[in-house]
C-alpha cells in the first residue's frame, strides 16, 4: 500500500532575535490510507509543530527549513497558500486540543458547519444545512436539527469536541491531524471522544495523525506509533510490538509512565532529568544525558536509524555492528 | 492587560530581556534621551535660565511680545522672544517645564502610593473593606480623570478664599490629579495580591508567625512593583497633560506660577494677532515632553508584555 | 435579563453618589444664603432665607428634597446668571451633544477601519506610519491641537471660522447647527480637535484587539478548516474584535463630554463645557451641582446603552452569562 502522507527529512526552525533554533530535526515518517499513527512525546518534543507543518500552518517565527511533505504522492509543502487552503478542511482536516476555544463564540455551530461545507463542496445552503444536521447526528449530538442554532457556549466541553469532530469530518477528508484531541476533556469523556474518532475513521477509511503525550491513548487507538524526543524521531513501529518490546531507552521510559490504562493524567516523570530545549541543543543523541545505558559515542555522534524487530529506532544500542562487537 | 501578562512582567522585570529590547529599539532610546534631557533642563532651570521667570522686576513691559531672536529696549537678548508681560520666553519655558514635571511626578507618586496602599488593603483583608474600596473605584472609573481633577480643583477654589487657594495651588493641583488616577493602581495591585496571597511563601510566612503588615511589605510589595512602574510611566504622561490642560483652562496654576499649560493660555489670546510664538513654543515643548514619556511608556508596556512581542 | 437588572442597580447607585456629592457641594461649599441675598442683608433676612430654603431641616430631609427637586429638573438659580440652572443647561446641551456626536462619528468611522487594516497589514510601511501617528495623536494635548488648527486654518489660511457655532436652526426647542453651511463650517475644527485623541485611541485599540483575536484558537481552527482569508478576517476576527471595541467606544463617549470642556474653551463653543468652566471660575455652585448630576446621568445612559449593545452582539451575554469582552 502506498503512503497517503509521506514526510521526508522535515526540519523546522525558529528564528528569534537573529538566532536560529531547530524545533524539528530530520523527521521522516509515513501514514498509509486509513491508518492511525500515534505521535507521542513530552510537551515541547515537536509533535504539534510536525502536525502544524503538515497542515501548512506554520507561522513566523517558525518555518520549514528542509524536507518534503507529500500527500497522495503530491508535494504539498511547496503549494501556494490558496492551493493549500483548498486542501485544508477538504482533504486534510484538523482537531485541536481545546474544544472550548476552537469554535467562534459569536457564531452558531450550524453556521460554522455550513460555512466549512460550502467553502469546499458545491452545495446549496439547504443541502449544507441538511449535511450539517446529519453530521451532528453522526457525532452523537441529540436533537441535531435544533442544535444547529446553538452557540458554542451553550454546550458542554464534550459536546463541543463532538462539534469539532463534525467539522473535521464535514467534507470527508482523507487525513485528520488530531492534536491532543482529548487532553482538555474530563477523563470520563475522553474515552467516548476517542471511541467516536476511531469509529468514524474506521468507517470511512480516514487516516489520522494522532498527536498526544498520553501513552494510554496511543495504546487504545493507534495502529503504529512514532515517538518523538527533542524534535527528533527516536522510534517508529507497530503499536503492539512497540508496547511489548520497545527498542529505544526513552520509549521504555515512556512505557513506565502508564501504570494504569484508566488513569491518564500521569505525566512522563519516570525518567529523571528533563528534555533539552531547542535553544540549548545537546550534541550526539539528545537523550544521552538522561539515558541509563548511554555509550561514550552517544555524547558525540548522532545515532543512525536501525531496524530492531518490527521497529525503526535511532539509537546506538541497536547498532548491529556494536552488538556483534560486544 | 491581562493578569498573566502583568505577572509575567513583574517576574521578568529586571531580566536581560528588557535591556536587550531597549538596545534594539532606537525609538525607545531616543525617547529616553529626550526625556532625560528635558528632566535635566527642568531641574537646572534656575541655573540655565537667562532671566528669573518669577521675578516681576526681571520682566520689562516695554519688551512685551517680541518675536524670537529679538533685542530688547535695554539691550537684553531674547532667544525665543517675550510674552505679553515682557518676560523672556526661554526662561519662562524652562521654569514652566520644571513646574509641569514636578506636578506630574508628584501627582503620579501620590496616586501610586495611595492606589498601592488601598489595593494592598483591599486584596489582603478582603471583606467589607475590599467591597467598599472597589465599589468606590468602580464609581470613579465611570468618570473621566480630567473631569474629576477639574471638579476637585473647582471645589477647592469655591471652598477656599482666593488668596489661600493661590498659595496652595500646587499641592491642590497635585492632590486633584492624584485623586483621579489612583484607581488603576488599586485594581492592579489588588488583583496581584489576590494571586500572591495564595502562594506558598505567603502561607509559609503566616505559619511561621510573621505579622500581617510585615508580610504585606516585605513579601507582596516587591512583587507588585513591576506592573506599578509600568502604569506609573504611562500615567506620568497623562498627569503632565492633565496639569497643562487644567492650567490652560485657568483652573490649575495661576499665571504667576508659569507651567507649560498656563504659558499656552497666556499666548492663546495673541494667536489671532499673529504672535504665534507665545503659545506655540511652550506648546511644542509640552508636546516633546508628552511624546517622549508616552513613547517610552508605550515601549515599556510592550516590552514587558510577551503577548504583543513578535 | 438579570444582567441588565444588575446593571440598572449599579447605575442607580452611581447616580445617588453623584447626587450626594452634588448636594454636599451645594449645601456646604460656600454659604447658599450669602450667595442669594448678598453680603448686605440683615441677620433677620438671612434667618428668613434659611428657613425658606429649609436649611435648618434634618440632613436626610434636605437631601431627599434635593433629589426630589432634581428629579423634576429643578436645580435652583445660577448665582452668576440669575437664571434657573435647568434653563441654562437646556439651552447649552444641544451644542455639546452635536459636537460630541460628530467627533465620535469621525473617530469611529476612521479609527476602526484603520485599526483593523493596520492589524492585517502589520509590516506595511503605511501601517507603521499610522501607528506612529496614532501614538502622537494620543500624546498631543487637546487644547494644543485646537490652537494649532486655529492658527493654520483660521489665522493663516482663513478657510474656517475659529469660534462660535455659526448659524443655528431651532427645531422643536433643539437648536442645531447641522442644517446651515455656516453651522457646519463652524463645526469642522472643534469636531476634529475633539476627535483626534479618540481616533488615535480607537485605532490602537481596534488594532490590538484584532491582533489578539487573530491569535485565538478559533481563528487557527478556522484556518485549519480551509476557510478563505476574507471569511476568517471579516466574518470571524472582525466580529469578535468589535465586541470589546464597541464597549470602549461607548465608554469613551463620557470622555468626549469631559474633553468638550477643553474644546469649547478653545473655540468659544457655546455648550455645556464653556458653561461649567465659567461655573468653576465664578464658584457658581448650583450650576456645578447640576452639571455633576447631569454628567452622571449621561454616563449612566451611555453605560446602559453599551450593555444593551453587548446583549445584541454577544450571545454569551444574552443567555445571562455576563461575560465582558475577552479581557
Amino acid at each position: 500500500m502506498s503512503a497517503l502522507l509521506k514526510v521526508e527529512g522535515l526540519r523546522v526552525e525558529i528564528a528569534r532575535r537573529g538566532r536560529v533554533m531547530t524545533a524539528i530535526d530530520d523527521v521522516s515518517f509515513e501514514i498509509a490510507a486509513g491508518e492511525i499513527l500515534g505521535v507521542v512525546g513530552e510537551s515541547g518534543a515537536g509533535k504539534s509543530v510536525t502536525g502544524t507543518a503538515v497542515l501548512g500552518l506554520l507561522e513566523r517565527p517558525a518555518f520549514q527549513a528542509a524536507g518534503r511533505i507529500l500527500f497522495d504522492g503530491r508535494r504539498i509543502d511547496t503549494l501556494d497558500e490558496d492551493a493549500m487552503r483548498a486542501l485544508r478542511g477538504r482533504e486534510i482536516a484538523a482537531v485541536f486540543q481545546d474544544p472550548l476555544t476552537s469554535l467562534d463564540p459569536l457564531m452558531t455551530i450550524g453556521d460554522q458547519l455550513t460555512e466549512t461545507i460550502r467553502t469546499h463542496l458545491d452545495l446549496t445552503q439547504a443541502e449544507a444545512v441538511e449535511r450539517a444536521a446529519r453530521l451532528l447526528a453522526e457525532v452523537g449530538i441529540p436533537a441535531p436539527r435544533e442544535r444547529l442554532a446553538s452557540y458554542p457556549h451553550e454546550m458542554s466541553g464534550g459536546m463541543r469536541q463532538r462539534v469539532v469532530l463534525a467539522l473535521a469530518f464535514s467534507c470527508e477528508p482523507r487525513l485528520i491531524i488530531a492534536d491532543e484531541p482529548t487532553t482538555a476533556l474530563d477523563v470520563s469523556i475522553q474515552a467516548q471522544i476517542l471511541d467516536l474518532l476511531r469509529a468514524m475513521c474506521r468507517e470511512r477509511g480516514t487516516a489520522v495523525m494522532l498527536v498526544t503525550h498520553d501513552m494510554g491513548v496511543i495504546a487504545e487507538v493507534a495502529d503504529r506509533v512514532a515517538v518523538m524526543y527533542a524534535g527528533r524521531l527516536v522510534e517508529v513501529g507497530p503499536t503492539q510490538s512497540l508496547l511489548a518490546e520497545a527498542a529505544h531507552p526513552y520509549t521504555r521510559g515512556l512505557m513506565g509512565s502508564i501504570p494504569d490504562m484508566h488513569r491518564r493524567d500521569v505525566e512522563l516523570a519516570q525518567i529523571p532529568g528533563s528534555m533539552p530545549r531547542p535553544d540549548a541543543p545537546v550534541p550526539g543523541c539528545a537523550f544521552h544525558p538522561r539515558c541509563g545505558q548511554a555509550l561514550p559515542r552517544c555524547a558525540v555522534e548522532r545515532p543512525l536509524t536501525f531496524t530492531a524487530g518490527a521497529s525503526e529506532v535511532a539509537c546506538w544500542l541497536a547498532d548491529p555492528a556494536a552488538r556483534s562487537a560486544a | 492587560m491581562s493578569l498573566i501578562a502583568l505577572r509575567h512582567a513583574l517576574g521578568g522585570f529586571w531580566e536581560s530581556d528588557l535591556a536587550y529590547r531597549f538596545r534594539r529599539s532606537p525609538v525607545a532610546i531616543l525617547a529616553a534621551l529626550v526625556g532625560l534631557a528635558l528632566l535635566v533642563a527642568a531641574m537646572g532651570a534656575p541655573v540655565l535660565a537667562p532671566y528669573d521667570a518669577f521675578d516681576p522686576a526681571a520682566a520689562n513691559a516695554a519688551d512685551a511680545r517680541l518675536p524670537p531672536a529679538s533685542e530688547g529696549m535695554f539691550g537684553d537678548y531674547y532667544t525665543l522672544g517675550t510674552d505679553p508681560q515682557g518676560r523672556d520666553m526661554l526662561s519662562a519655558m524652562l521654569y514652566g517645564l520644571r513646574t509641569s514635571l514636578v506636578v506630574g511626578l508628584a501627582s503620579v507618586a501620590a496616586a501610586a502610593l495611595a492606589g498601592v496602599l488601598l489595593g494592598l488593603m483591599a486584596g489582603y483583608f478582603g471583606g467589607v473593606l475590599d467591597a467598599f474600596i472597589m465599589r468606590a473605584a468602580d464609581v470613579q472609573l465611570s468618570f473621566p480623570a480630567i473631569l474629576i481633577a477639574l471638579l476637585i480643583d473647582g471645589v477647592a477654589r469655591t471652598a477656599m478664599p482666593a488668596a489661600l487657594h493661590a498659595e496652595l495651588a500646587v499641592p491642590i493641583l497635585i492632590a486633584a490629579i492624584a485623586a483621579s488616577f489612583w484607581v488603576q493602581y488599586a485594581r492592579t495591585v489588588r488583583g496581584l495580591v489576590l494571586v500572591e496571597r495564595g502562594r506558598d511563601y505567603v502561607l509559609a510566612a503566616k505559619v511561621t508567625g510573621v505579622s500581617t503588615p510585615r508580610i504585606l511589605l516585605s513579601h507582596i510589595l516587591p512583587n507588585v512593583l513591576g506592573p506599578v512602574l509600568v502604569i506609573a510611566t504611562i500615567n506620568l504622561a497623562l498627569a503632565i497633560l492633565t496639569e497643562s490642560t487644567l492650567s490652560f483652562l485657568g483652573v490649575g496654576l495661576p499665571s504667576t506660577q508659569p507651567s507649560l499649560g498656563s504659558l499656552v493660555r497666556i499666548g492663546n489670546e495673541f494667536v489671532f494677532s499673529g504672535d504665534w510664538w507665545i503659545s506655540a513654543l511652550p506648546g511644542l515643548l509640552l508636546v516633546l515632553l508628552s511624546l517622549s514619556v508616552n513613547i517610552f511608556g508605550d515601549w515599556l508596556r510592550d516590552a514587558l508584555n510577551p503577548k504583543l512581542a513578535s | 435579563m438579570s444582567f441588565v437588572l444588575g446593571r440598572l442597580g449599579q447605575t442607580v447607585l452611581v447616580l445617588l453618589v453623584a447626587a450626594f456629592v452634588s448636594f454636599s457641594l451645594f449645601r456646604y461649599v460656600g454659604d447658599p444664603v450669602n450667595n442669594m441675598v448678598g453680603q448686605s442683608a440683615s441677620l433677620a433676612e438671612r434667618e428668613a432665607m434659611r428657613t425658606a430654603l429649609g436649611l435648618d431641616d434634618a440632613f436626610v430631609l434636605q437631601f431627599a428634597r434635593f433629589v426630589g427637586n432634581a428629579l423634576t429638573g429643578d436645580f435652583g438659580m445660577s448665582y452668576r446668571f440669575g437664571q434657573p440652572v435647568a434653563t441654562l443647561i437646556a439651552e447649552r446641551f444641544p451644542a455639546t451633544l452635536e459636537l460630541a456626536l460628530i467627533s465620535m462619528l469621525i473617530a469611529t468611522g476612521v479609527g476602526v477601519p484603520l485599526g483593523v487594516w493596520t492589524a492585517l497589514h502589520r509590516d506595511h510601511w503605511l501601517s507603521q506610519a499610522l501607528m506612529a501617528a496614532s501614538l502622537i495623536g494620543v500624546a498631543l494635548p487637546t487644547f494644543l491641537i485646537g490652537i494649532a488648527l486655529i492658527l493654520f486654518f483660521s489665522v493663516w489660511l482663513g478657510w474656517l471660522p475659529s469660534f462660535g457655532r455659526g448659524q443655528v436652526v431651532e427645531i422643536g426647542g433643539w437648536s442645531t447647527g447641522l442644517l446651515t453651511t455656516s453651522g457646519l463650517r463652524a463645526l469642522v475644527l472643534p469636531a476634529v480637535t475633539l476627535g483626534v485623541f479618540q481616533l488615535a485611541l480607537i485605532l490602537r485599540l481596534a488594532r490590538a484587539e484584532m491582533l489578539e483575536v487573530m491569535r485565538a484558537d478559533f481563528i487557527r481552527f478556522a484556518r485549519a478548516r480551509g476557510l478563505k482569508p476574507r471569511a476568517i478576517q471579516y466574518r470571524h476576527a472582525l466580529r469578535n474584535t468589535l465586541v470589546p471595541v464597541v464597549t470602549m467606544i461607548g465608554l469613551q463617549f463620557g470622555n468626549v463630554f469631559a474633553f468638550s470642556i477643553i474644546v469649547e474653551t478653545v473655540f468659544q463653543w457655546p455648550g455645556l463645557g464653556l458653561l461649567v468652566i465659567q461655573a468653576i471660575q465664578f464658584a457658581d455652585v448650583p450650576l456645578l451641582a447640576a452639571y455633576l448630576v447631569l454628567i452622571a446621568l449621561c454616563f449612566a445612559v451611555i453605560n446602559l446603552a453599551v450593555d444593551l449593545a453587548y446583549v445584541a452582539i454577544d450571545p454569551r451575554v444574552r443567555s445571562g452569562g455576563g461575560v465582558r469582552g475577552t479581557v
